[in-house]
């Protein structure tokens, strides 16, 4: 396991230097059975449709895109991270395709028709707002399960 | 991300997530968490591998199943890093200065020349996966390395794009930039080797020293967002250096 403390210097300190103050009681709400489960992603990759405004470098805001959206671009501020391995296959980073299949064979109930995306350099305190409106969004389109993916 | 599975929990949606940095999972404690011993980027794994990326997905719904929480399991199979870094990095004792630039002109001809000579193989990726990433920031792939140019001289060129502002347009050039010749690699050569992309890309090919003679020239910038762009790693991958890039102090953040 990479543990923090064998990171390199400047990674180290600034991946043990962030604020994880959680200002929210944990909650929790107990799962529906597999065979109910509609399930919509959550990226924080900063990922959005071709042509929608990019990402603000510490948005507070999300973007949407469709279940068959696949002309997606990234603006995420950070480039710590593998971007060839998206660039490669979508799935990869937003697995739209492998939850397709999975609703298919019956180990899930649906894709939901929607799904969300952040910019992960932002302090999730800010993102409150943006992401009641999505989990009321979810609601109304009848998801039940959010697939969290980092990137 | 693990912020945000509290307000969905609260909401009255179930949540799982995965994560690349147990200690935050451990200290955020979000309802359900696989921990991945991957290099950040790859949420799933490995590109072109359902069966793989199934694996990821079914072992975090299977949290969904459990009763009580938080709860935190850890992915059975890891992919390998280098030496702690979760992604490529810079060799640190790679840095140009300014008196390395020359000749613009000659510069941006190197990598025009080096563009056309990829593009076949960058339309080819593109057909085949019916998809690129390029074009976040809206420029043409031919007016890429050109606006990165344009900063060679130590101003800030005039954006050409309406309600974005040249700094941030130029990172979105750089990032457009670099996935123009890894989307083209990773196709043509059949390869998935994130080491091998930042070795290439940034060390050897002629867009990578553009861009890293665009990093020298925001390390002597008197532009505070020029400068921020470098002490933060926001621009070449020294995010995992073992070090910070001389004249800066990555204290950005």
């Amino acid at each position: 396991m990479t543990k923090i403390s064998e990171m390199p210097a400047v990674a180290r300190d600034f991946i043990s230097n962030l604020d994880l103050t959680v200002t929210i009681n944990p909650s929790w709400t107990k799962a529906v059975p597999a065979y109910e489960r509609r399930v919509s992603i959550v990226s924080t990759a900063a990922v959005s449709r071709r042509g929608d405004k990019p990402f603000s470098w510490l948005a507070k805001d999300s973007r949407t895109f469709h279940k068959t959206d696949r002309d997606l671009v990234m603006t995420h501020v950070a480039v710590e991270f593998d971007r060839s391995a998206w660039q490669q296959d979508l799935n990869t980073i937003i697995p739209l395709d492998r939850l397709e299949e999975m609703a298919a064979e019956g180990e899930i109930d649906s894709v939901a028709e929607e799904h969300y995306s952040f910019m992960g350099a932002a302090d999730p305190v800010t993102m409150e707002k943006s992401a009641r409106a999505v989990a009321a969004n979810m609601k109304q389109e009848g998801v039940n399960t959010v697939f969290l993916i980092p990137i | 991300m693990c912020g945000l599975a509290h307000y969905f929990e609260s909401e009255g949606l179930s949540t799982v997530l995965v994560g690349f940095v147990r200690e935050h999972i451990e200290a955020i404690r979000p309802p359900r968490s696989l921990f991945l011993d991957f290099p950040m980027g790859r949420g799933m794994g490995k590109p072109n591998d359902p069966w793989f990326q199934k694996k990821v997905i079914r072992a975090a719904f299977e949290l969904l199943n459990t009763n009580n929480g938080p709860v935190i399991d850890d992915f059975p199979e890891t992919i390998p890093v280098r030496e702690g870094r979760m992604g490529y990095a810079l060799p640190p004792e790679l840095v140009l200065s300014i008196d390395d630039i020359g000749d613009v002109n000659v510069v941006l001809a190197e990598v025009k020349s080096e563009m056309e000579t990829l593009r076949p193989d960058y339309d080819a990726a593109v057909a085949a996966r019916k998809r690129t990433t390029v074009g976040a920031s809206g420029l043409s792939v031919e007016d890429l390395a050109p606006f990165v140019g344009g900063f060679l001289g130590g101003e800030i060129p005039p954006t050409p794009r309406k309600g974005m502002p040249a700094i941030p347009l130029l990172k979105l050039v750089v990032e457009d930039l670099e996935a123009y010749y890894t989307e083209t690699r990773t196709h043509r050569d059949s390869i998935d080797d994130l080491e091998l992309m930042g070795k290439w890309f940034w060390e050897e090919s002629k867009a990578g020293r553009l861009l890293l003679l665009l990093e020298a020239v925001s390390v002597a910038s008197d532009n505070k967002v020029m400068l921020q762009i470098v002490e933060m790693s926001l621009m070449a991958p020294r995010f995992w250096s073992e070090g910070p890039l001389p004249g800066t102090s990555a204290a950005g953040w």
